[in-house]
């Protein structure tokens, strides 16, 4: 699946996970909590979402450690893209 | 979302994996977004059906006004224990999720099989604990604070905590959002809805869970305490009093091992939860 389509996906998501919430346009460089204002129960919250949206389980933990690790102070789409590329 | 209604209140929680079943309980002001960031369900889920939950007032579940000594917060435990049809569970408790790990222990016995505790602090046990009000983790928050002109003062007083943070302009806000940067932003944002509850005060009360009745605990207590821990002297009374309490101490961590050495920890954890689920 290309990073668009992915990325379409995922702003749709976003949008019915949150729908009380306004969210900027989106592209790869957006950041999730700078951004989109979202918290780290968010993220839970969205990734369950996902996993439905996909249809099956995808190991989030991992893919955030794996950030933490790399010392990033917050998640890009652009990541989180090429995380749901890898594993859906 | 899944969620269950337990004790009057609604909580949200997460389940990974299959197998023997492991429950994960946060610290008061964080959530289960603590287990996800530090990759601790995805490593458990290869061998446990391993299930997390916000404790009430935080994170995604509901927040009533009260309920929130470590008896009430057990009572949640049971009754999603029940409503989840989960078996004999092994717990593994951060902090106050640690008390609430022996406190559901204790009060409903058929529930929990064993329990590891991280660096928890009891209510029951402060007249042998002199670090409590003292801890290393309030003088970094208090000295954070201080930079917007907040004083939490030198012991403890997670009301004080709360309240204060509600109060902040919108411009200090910013400013200790920026400090705790993308990661911490939600831990604060907490706070402020807190304030609306008697959660500060309440987290601290014994509620039932004296010293004598730790040490009359009868299942596994691993006791993984931190090295530079404010809590090293529960540690010991833990490993004296508790008739099957083993103890291991998590290198270069001061409260929280699973984020400050997530390695060590989540290794300790497999481990331990592979002698509980034996």
């Amino acid at each position: 699946m290309n990073s668009d389509r992915i990325l379409s996906d995922l702003a749709a998501v976003v949008g019915q996970t949150f729908p009380d919430r306004d969210f900027p346009p989106v592209d790869l460089e957006s950041r999730a909590f700078a951004d989109l204002g979202l918290a780290s129960i968010d993220l839970v919250v969205l990734a369950e979402r996902l996993e439905l949206h996909y249809g099956k389980k995808l190991p989030f933990g991992m893919f955030l450690k794996g950030l933490r690790e790399r010392g990033a102070d917050d998640v890009s789409l652009g990541d989180l893209v090429a995380f749901l590329q890898h594993n859906v | 979302m899944p969620e269950v209604e337990v004790n009057g209140t609604r909580l949200y929680y997460q389940q990974a994996g299959a197998g023997p079943d492991v429950l994960l309980v946060h610290a008061v002001t964080s959530n289960q977004a603590v287990w996800m960031f530090a990759g601790l369900v995805d490593a458990l889920a290869q061998d446990y059906r391993v299930t997390t939950y916000d404790l009430r007032g935080h994170g995604a579940s509901e927040r009533p006004q009260s309920g929130y000594t470590s008896a009430a917060m057990a009572k949640d435990f049971a009754e999603l224990h029940s409503a989840l049809g989960l078996g004999p569970a092994a717990l593994v408790g951060h902090s106050f999720g640690g008390v609430v790990a022996m406190h559901a222990a204790l009060d409903y016995p058929q529930t929990v099989r064993g329990i590891i505790l991280s660096d928890s602090f009891f209510p029951g046990l402060k007249h042998i604990e002199p670090n409590f009000g003292k801890m290393n983790i309030w003088a970094d928050l208090r000295a954070t604070f201080q930079k917007v002109g907040v004083d939490l003062g030198d012991t403890v007083d997670f009301t004080r905590l709360f309240r204060a943070t509600a109060e902040l302009s919108p411009e200090n806000f910013k400013t200790l959002e920026d400090i705790y940067g993308a990661f911490g932003r939600g831990w604060l944002r907490q706070l402020p809805k807190l304030a609306e509850t008697n959660c500060g005060d309440e987290v601290l009360e014994v509620a039932g869970l004296t010293a004598e009745r730790i040490s009359g605990m009868t299942q596994p207590v691993i006791a993984l305490y931190d090295e530079f821990s404010p809590f090293l002297a529960t540690c010991e009374w833990l490993k004296k009093h508790v008739a099957r309490c083993s103890v291991e101490i998590i290198p270069n961590a001061k409260h929280l091992a699973l984020v400050e050495n997530t390695p060590a920890f989540t290794d300790a954890v497999r481990r331990h939860l592979k002698a509980l689920t034996l």
